[in-house]
């Protein structure tokens, strides 16, 4: 493909992704200035390496592909000056769904999730709900949660570019999946009956 | 507080093996006792996702899953919830309405122009 076209087809994802790939970079740094440059780079970044994308994938995720890169050395750099060891959050872990024994408590207990993944994924409002329960997680929680199950980052990376111990690690993404889970059961999928 | 009686499986419980009659009552216990607790089983289910578990833990899951269909569930949810995460990022525009200026859009589209 030519420089031209290269633009001409650059300029087409301004319109056509430039939403998505803000929105996803504002809700990982949350500062509007920041996410604006973040995506810009993005699309910088596209154009220069726009030979190495073979269609094998969508416009959309090798764009999302490259941000993702770029949130991941955001944080890099971040963590290097923050403290990422948030143990406060949740401290009882959701004591009151199991009994003293350690058991669930029955009325407690994870209930049956319908519809299937792919089926939701086709609904914006479960894209809002999820966006809302990840905005009720601690910050510092939030990031490390993204990081390993929206960016696949794998665990000693984030280990390595937070510089937190493994075992902090793992408190933290256990404590974060129970808050999500328990937020889009009460939030979604008990609501879901009305939303089919 | 006096603890409550050891009661892996109150009537009910809607899994495999559950206390429907005297064999399956016994059984229950046992499992109960010899695999680790709900609320540890749910740590270590979240652990899974990070890092492979031992062979003697896997098993011990399964069997455990016999008389716990909730832990099951539970690890369900985990997968569920990744594989949704992991479309997030292509969802984003529908995730809010946050609205992006139109002179961010300039920008970005100028700063493609000078990029020749």
């Amino acid at each position: 493909m030519t420089q031209d076209k290269v633009q001409l087809a650059a300029q087409r994802w301004v319109d056509d992704h430039g939403e998505c790939l803000y929105r996803y970079a504002l809700t990982r740094v949350r500062k509007p200035e920041v996410a604006e440059d973040m995506v810009q780079e993005t699309f910088l970044a596209a154009v220069r390496g726009y030979e190495k994308f073979g269609g094998r994938s969508s416009e959309r995720s090798w764009l999302c592909g490259i941000l993702k890169n770029k949130i991941v050395d955001h944080f890099r750099k971040l963590g290097r000056e923050t403290s990422f060891t948030d143990m406060e959050f949740f401290a009882d872990e959701c004591s009151e769904k199991f009994a003293s024994t350690g058991f669930w408590n029955h009325d407690e207990g994870p209930k049956e999730w319908k519809p299937e993944p792919d089926e939701v994924m086709h609904r914006s409002e479960f894209w809002q709900t999820m966006s809302d329960c990840l905005s009720k997680l601690p910050q510092k929680v939030r990031d490390v949660f993204t990081m390993r199950e929206m960016d696949d980052v794998p665990s000693k990376e984030i280990c390595s570019i937070l510089s937190i111990s493994d075992s902090n690690l793992w408190v933290m993404l256990h404590r974060a999946r129970m808050a999500l889970r328990e937020c889009l059961e009460i939030n979604w999928f008990e609501q879901s009956t009305g939303k089919t | 507080m006096p603890e409550e009686p050891y009661n892996p499986s109150p009537i009910g419980n809607p899994s495999v093996l559950a206390r429907r009659n005297w064999w399956q009552t016994k059984l229950v216990i046992f499992i109960g006792k010899h695999t680790p607790k709900c609320r540890e089983m749910v740590r270590i289910l979240s652990e899974s996702m990070d890092s492979p578990l031992p062979l003697t833990m896997r098993i011990k899951k399964r069997i455990h899953y016999l008389i716990c269909c909730w832990c099951q569930r539970y690890e369900e949810h985990l997968h569920y919830m990744r594989k949704t995460a992991r479309c997030f990022p292509e969802h984003a525009d529908e995730s809010s309405n946050v609205p992006v200026s139109g002179e961010a859009k300039e920008r970005w589209k100028q700063a493609l122009r000078s990029e020749r």
